[in-house]
């Protein structure tokens, strides 16, 4: 509760850190905030070309929107959680000089995250209406819940970068173990495949364990089936959104006193 | 509302030391001040069983060796750190000067850098609309408010940041060793800026090792040792308690000397009783305001020509002395100070036995109870001898006007301004009256004098 007041309370501090971020990430370089949207953009037609011309994937089709709706979610968690493991180290100025609500920092980082997350976004709609144009798929009304979805990530990745935040800074390992987690935690995702086509039980069964999961699945449905989310998959999704933050709020709770003499 | 500003209660931090490996910069003050090597304990304690209070508007300094947990107590003030045991509260919103600048983000303009800033200390950003134009002018680089903070010099860095920092209308305002920062005209801004500051209520804790901040700023001092107070109290002699404990350190004092400190250093609270401390090589046997015959004077009207005499008694000869005396007010306010070390009077030889004589022609204070101090010490601050309140004495004036100095002065008035001056004696006499008694006496001629007040009747 105390958490959440205080978060109430510097919101104007997180907003603004949040866009001293953006605007510090591309100050400086010519096409300034368009690399937001380019990024995501290069990116879908890499992938449009490759596998259309040179590995075209049976999966299902087209290959490259679903592969796109499934990978936007998942870089938005591994990116916010892997920069929040340094967010208070980085800027131990500020935990140890200014008065400064440590809480603030992960989730200026997960909030920044989120912007470039919601910035593709539009990326992703354009290419589906172009395949839709092209008669490789139907829009479908469940794409406006979206933003339903997002918040329920946010809250999933906020807290989970609460707990690395502060965690991180007393075991420095954590952020290595969690880059190589990461890059296994995205094969153990269905992103590159469809969770029915597996054919391996007991991998299956590591595919459902994944908390991720639910969240990719279900955007890949409303993106691209054009079918509203399971209910397991929203149950499981609301879960550990709560879970998440409850963990996050206890253990930075635990740990707040000790980190400006930690760092 | 309590009336402290800042309380701690038995307040101690210990610093955990943590595995092999674990760098920690806050440890800085443990290292200094234990051998980690022969101490094996897992923690350090950089302040132990500290408990003072501050009270609204006071100015409080803390001093100390390096390591001596200074910055440790004023983290724990401004909430940075939290105590191991004991308890803080501080009422108001705090600002605390501990790094300048320390939020600013390199890539992004001045002006973008104060938004962020103003906010992190608590400021809306409205509030800081404001007082944008304010800060810039403060710092004093509006020319490049629109650039990258990262084209700064080190200078305008720290500008920037005591600008905005203080303009974050503190109720307590935490100071760690930043009023040395910039140019001397910078330094001088900030330090009239901290006096603004003090004037208008905010109340102020510095941490610094420029000691004559401490006797010109605050109103109380405490000197923290080893993590421990050691004295607190009134500035000048906190200071000089600690300079005589450093300087002990590094030469050995003669031994009567010793036995003469431990004699002179009884602080009292009574304002009214004299308070002396010393190392005591020489001493200041006699303190007295004279008139021009050497008489005692314990009141003195304007105009009357004064001295401040000072009887010295020499025990150990010196090379390096000072004399200085300080006229205050009974409120604290100082009236005038000066030394002969600042008048470019340097000292050569103290032989022997002598007489010091402060001459002033005249000494036209406003009505009011004074104090005088007198004292000897080294040119770097070391007494020999300091008698705070050595006299007290009572001015008293026909004029009821205020403040602490009274220039010598007259009015005068031209065109079609009608004034007649009325005798102060009856000033309390209802003024009917008074025109009668005036017009029974023969009417005095509108002459101006030096120094005689002449006033307007309505």
């Amino acid at each position: 509760m105390e958490s959440l007041r205080t978060l109430y309370r510097y919101r104007q501090l997180i907003a603004a850190l949040t866009a001293r971020d953006l605007k510090a990430r591309y100050r400086g370089s010519i096409l300034g905030f368009f690399w937001s949207l380019a990024n995501p953009l290069l990116l879908l037609t890499v992938y449009t070309v490759v596998f259309t011309f040179f590995f075209p994937s049976n999966v299902v089709h087209p290959y490259p929107l679903f592969l796109f709706s499934g990978i936007l979610p998942w870089t938005f968690f591994s990116a916010a959680v892997l920069e929040s493991t340094t967010s208070i180290s980085s800027n131990a100025g500020l935990i140890k000089k200014v008065m400064f609500p440590a809480e603030a920092l992960p989730l200026v980082t997960v909030a920044s995250h989120l912007v470039h997350f919601a910035l593709a976004m539009p990326i992703l709609l354009i290419a589906t209406v172009g395949f839709a144009l092209h008669g490789d798929i139907t829009l479908s009304a469940t794409m406006l819940l979206v933003p339903f979805l997002m918040i329920l990530q946010t809250l999933f990745v906020a807290g989970i970068a609460m707990t690395v935040a502060s965690a991180s800074v007393l075991f420095r390992d954590l952020r290595d173990i969690l880059t190589n987690l990461m890059q296994l935690g995205f094969f153990v995702t269905p992103i590159l495949y469809l969770i029915d086509r597996v054919a391996s039980r007991p991998f299956r069964a590591l595919l459902r364990l994944n908390p991720m999961t639910p969240f990719v699945v279900s955007y890949q449905d409303v993106l691209f089936f054009g079918h509203l989310p399971g209910i397991a998959d929203t149950l499981l999704m609301l879960a550990y959104a709560f879970v998440s933050v409850a963990m996050g709020i206890t253990v930075f709770g635990r740990l707040r006193d000790t980190l400006a003499e930690a760092i | 509302m309590p009336d402290y500003a800042i309380a701690l209660t038995n307040v101690s931090k210990s610093y955990r030391l943590w595995g092999r490996g674990s760098q920690f910069a806050t440890l800085k003050s443990a290292l200094l001040k234990r051998d980690l090597a022969l101490t094996p304990e897992t923690s350090v304690e950089a302040v132990r069983d500290v408990s003072f209070a501050v009270d609204r508007g006071e100015a409080f300094g803390i001093i100390g060796r390096n390591g001596s947990g200074k910055s440790t107590l004023l983290k724990l003030i401004s909430g940075i750190l939290k105590p191991t045991t004991g308890s803080v509260r501080v009422n108001g919103r705090v600002a605390a000067l501990i790094e300048l600048g320390a939020g600013f983000h390199p890539e992004i303009t001045g002006r973008e850098n104060i938004y962020i800033n103003g906010i992190m200390l608590g400021l809306s950003r409205k509030e800081i609309d404001a007082r944008f134009d304010q800060i810039v002018a403060f710092s004093g680089i509006p020319d490049f408010i629109d650039q990258p903070v990262k084209t700064y010099s080190s200078g305008m860095y720290v500008r920037l940041g005591f600008a905005v920092a203080v303009h974050v209308d503190p109720d307590v305002l935490l100071i760690d060793e930043v009023l040395s920062v910039g140019d001397e005209e910078f330094a001088a801004k900030c330090v009239a800026k901290i006096q603004e500051m003090k004037y208008r209520g905010v109340t102020l804790v510095f941490v610094t090792h420029q000691l004559d901040q401490v006797r010109n700023l605050c109103d109380r001092a405490l000197w923290l040792d080893h993590g421990e107070p050691e004295t607190i109290g009134d500035p000048v002699r906190v200071v000089d308690a600690y300079l005589q404990a450093v300087s002990s350190t590094q030469t050995v004092p003669p031994r009567a000397a010793t036995d003469e400190t431990k004699k002179l250093e009884t602080p009292r609270d009574d304002p009214n009783e004299e308070e002396r401390w010393g190392s005591g090589e020489v001493v200041l046997s006699r303190v007295a305001l004279v008139d021009n015959r050497g008489d005692e004077l314990v009141a003195l009207g304007p105009g009357t020509p004064v001295a401040i005499e000072m009887d010295i008694t020499v025990r150990v000869p010196q090379d390096d002395f000072v004399f200085g005396i300080g006229i205050y007010h009974a409120d604290g306010t100082c009236v005038y100070g000066t030394n002969t070390d600042l008048e470019g009077l340097m000292p050569e030889r103290l032989e022997s036995n002598g007489r010091v004589r402060f001459i002033m022609p005249a000494l036209d204070l406003v009505a009011g109870t004074y104090r005088i101090d007198a004292a000897i010490h080294t040119r770097n601050g070391r007494a020999f001898d300091y008698r705070r309140g050595a006299i007290r004495f009572v001015a008293g004036s026909r004029v009821h006007d205020i403040g602490v100095y009274r220039p010598k002065h007259q009015w005068k008035f031209e065109g079609g301004i009608a004034i007649k001056e009325i005798d102060l004696e009856q000033r309390n006499v209802p003024i009917e009256v008074a025109e009668a008694m005036r017009e029974a006496r023969k009417p005095k001629t509108f002459n101006h004098r030096d120094t005689e007040n002449t006033e307007k009747s309505q």
